[in-house]
């Protein structure tokens, strides 16, 4: 009898154990940047709960794990951009199944040939490239495949606090914002801002910072029409136009007309504290100074809060510098239960990026865009011009990031006067050619 | 192997010859087997990945293929490159603000906590409890010290009207701010090296010091520090080592920034590398610290050997 319990226990076990691999389902690796924020949302599905990118983001992968008990994702969160990361994790052979990626540097890991064109799995769930905005499918096209599912599109922003801006005057008889027009008359109305408010014009975060002095030189050299990237392997920055652009930050930042030691935390903190009249940031932070600004007693919440695109500065394109949010995935051999796995996440975050676009981005999807309830959303309004206004760099020019590091170092050297400002757009100009000449 | 010889078991006679007696310290095959794990770990570990770096700075590689012989193109570049001779010149900079403080602040700390007091037993246990920190947490605890605005430093600025220096981004406030909590995390060694200097110093020496009335200056002078000469060199060699290898403090507090004017070799190579994925010029980059660390590895060695020498 004994004996027979003990085999009874040990087959048990067996099946147990054999069994085991088919309940876990189906194991995923995501690796993501936005951030951690498992306090507020490790454990949250309802998506409609959700606010900011993070939040959005957890709960959504939340969701799919809640939905889909024949899979698990496994999440890793790295820091902003996490590209030094993901490069090691592809050169160890240790990459995650789905990541992270933007457009403007997908084609440093497609043409090296570390992704997997997609065009096949997303056809196999109903996901077709004729739904992704044609902003969206530019930037995840690369060689006529698509390498990413787009998940938005992103830019700068100019967010303001119209408390202030009322304060300084610069408001319509309507009740919007008066923006400038030009260099001159910007700098006019950041000296109007600062006699009538005290505080500076612009909350930057200029500590320690690169990308926010790229976008903006990118963004005003599209708007004097200067073709700087005509070649992809040879970029030309030590132009009249940039030198115009430089010299307008030189200016705000020599005249007081902007916040100058702050990092990027620090930046939003003084905005949300009022510091200041507008920050330059993204639109990923639309969702949540909207929060804010229906906060009782916060600096928001006084005379409200209002969100335009880059205003149009000088005469030439109308057009701003923008980018876009990828899931893309890794080459690697995968059984055809993984290979659905992913199919499945794809086709879950395209079903859901309207969700995602509470978050301030623009949807990826025409269905979405053009739909009532993103019309709906707060400030969308005012936003959704960037749609139009939006441009990448050319898809063909490569460490796109690395490049944003050189620029945005040589300006901040010239803005701040640790440099002339021809020779810091000579060293932009050569250093930027010395990489993409040993690419 | 053969066996070991055997030894003769009678009394050699005076016209016998005598046997060959057994050399304890000849070379024997077998002796590799005790050293053959260090040796492989040394080898897989160490010796491949140098000479691999070696190898990787005569190519023009990057992260995922490596590419043509380009000879000393790699070193060429890397001399015409102002970003990696700024960087060269950053590591002196903060070698030459946190060396010589470390060890006169080490040395201080010591002379005045070596003592049989519960405080000294405490103040040494609070002033060594930074170096068991990580560079995350120390980097962490500075930021929020030095942060504009909201940190530490500004409050205290602020209680007196005025604004605090902007140690993280100041172009030249940024490394003295790096150096700052360098200090602060690296104090705890130099001060035990010290310490136990001071420990092994003869307590009669002070004593007849003493009977000769000398007071604590001619004390100092005289008897203590010629005393720990020795640690004083071992702590500004050991440092200048370590401070050389720079790289988590610059990368958490200011990414090498305000215009590299922070970036120091080791995140050089690391952004050349890893952020550009240029291999080769990261690798040529490598080989250069490698030199410098060795020069101070060989100065270490020389002073240590004329140590050996005199005593």
């Amino acid at each position: 009898m004994k004996m027979k319990k003990i085999l009874f226990a040990a087959v048990s076990a067996g099946v147990t154990m054999l069994a085991s691999p088919s309940l876990a389902g189906t194991e995923l690796t995501v690796q993501r940047f936005f951030g951690a924020c498992d306090a507020d949302f490790g454990t949250n599905t309802d998506v409609a709960k959700a606010v900011g990118e993070c939040g959005i983001i957890t709960s959504l992968i939340n969701k799919f794990n809640a939905d889909n008990p024949d899979v698990h994702v496994n999440v890793s969160t790295v820091e902003w951009p996490g590209y030094d990361q993901l490069t090691a994790q592809f050169a160890s052979g240790d990459a995650p199944d789905i990541v992270t990626i933007h457009e403007s540097a997908l084609s440093d890991y497609q043409s090296k040939g570390l992704l997997m064109p997609l065009d096949d799995l997303l056809k196999s769930v109903g996901v077709t490239p004729d739904a992704f905005t044609d902003a969206a499918r530019n930037g995840a096209t690369k060689d006529g495949k698509i390498y990413g599912l787009p998940i938005d599109s992103w830019t700068m922003l100019y967010h303001i606090n119209m408390d202030l801006f009322k304060q300084a005057g610069l408001v319509n008889a309507d009740g919007t914002p008066i923006l400038p027009k030009s260099p001159e008359e910007l700098l006019a109305q950041a000296e109007q801002f600062k006699q009538k408010t005290g505080k500076p014009y612009f909350v930057q975060n200029l500590a320690n910072e690169t990308a926010l002095y790229t976008r903006n030189l990118y963004t005003y050299l599209f708007q004097q029409n200067s073709d700087f990237f005509a070649d992809p392997k040879h970029v030309k920055l030590n132009t009249p136009e940039a030198k115009k652009v430089v010299e307008m930050y030189k200016a705000i930042f020599d005249k007081g007309y902007t916040t100058k030691d702050l990092d990027y935390g620090g930046a939003i903190n003084a905005f949300l504290a009022g510091e200041g009249g507008v920050q330059l940031n993204g639109t990923w932070v639309v969702g949540d100074n909207n929060a804010q600004s229906e906060t009782k007693g916060a600096a928001l919440n006084k005379g409200g809060y209002a969100v335009y695109p880059y205003p149009q500065l000088f005469a030439g394109a109308h057009a701003q510098y923008a980018d876009g949010h990828t899931w893309a995935v890794s080459q690697k051999d995968r059984t055809p239960e993984q290979t659905a796995a992913i199919g499945k996440f794809l086709k879950f975050f395209a079903d859901n990026d309207f969700d995602w676009s509470r978050t301030g981005h623009l949807p990826a999807y025409k269905a979405i865009i053009t739909s009532a309830a993103f019309r709906a959303l707060p400030h969308r309004n005012t936003i959704a011009a960037v749609a139009d206004l939006g441009r990448p760099l050319p898809s063909a020019v490569k460490r796109q990031f690395a490049i944003q590091d050189i620029v945005g170092e040589e300006m901040s050297a010239a803005i701040t006067g640790q440099k002339d400002v021809d020779a810091a757009l000579a060293d932009m100009e050569s250093r930027v050619n010395e990489l993409l000449a040993n690419i | 192997m053969g066996d070991r010889p055997v030894m003769p078991r009678t009394a050699p006679s005076a016209t016998s010859v005598r046997a060959a007696s057994v050399d304890i310290y000849a070379p024997q095959w077998r002796n590799f087997i005790f050293v053959a794990p260090f040796l492989f770990f040394f080898t897989t570990l160490l010796l491949v990945p140098l000479l691999w770096g070696m190898w990787l700075s005569f190519h023009k590689a990057d992260t995922f293929s490596s590419g043509n012989f380009v000879g000393l193109g790699n070193y060429i570049r890397l001399f015409h490159d102002k970003e990696f001779l700024q960087s060269v010149w950053n590591t002196f900079y903060f070698v030459l603000l946190t060396v010589p403080t470390l060890a006169l602040i080490g040395l201080f700390l010591a002379l005045c906590l070596n003592r049989r007091t519960r405080t000294a037993a405490v103040l040494r246990t609070l002033f060594f409890s930074s170096s068991v920190l990580s560079v995350t947490i120390v980097t962490l605890i500075w930021r929020i010290v030095f942060i504009p605005n909201v940190g530490l430093l500004s409050t205290i600025y602020g209680w007196f009207g005025s604004t605090a220096p902007a140690f993280i981004s100041d172009p030249s406030l940024a490394m003295i701010g790096i150096a700052i909590a360098t200090v602060w995390w690296c104090i705890g060694l130099p001060m035990m090296l010290f310490l136990s200097a001071l420990q092994q110093i003869p307590q009669d020496i002070y004593e007849a010091a003493a009977l000769d009335n000398a007071n604590r200056w001619q004390t100092l002078r005289s008897i203590t520090l010629p005393s720990i000469k020795r640690t004083f060199i071992l702590v500004v060699i050991v440092q200048i080592v370590l401070q050389f290898q720079l790289f988590g403090q610059a990368w958490l507090m200011t990414r090498g920034g305000p215009n590299n004017l922070t970036k120091p070799i080791v995140l050089y190579i690391y952004d050349t590398a890893f952020r550009r994925w240029d291999l080769g010029m990261g690798a040529a980059a490598s080989e250069i610290l490698f030199i410098l660390i060795l020069i101070a590895a060989m100065a270490q060695y020389l002073v240590t050997r004329n140590k050996a020498d005199r005593t």
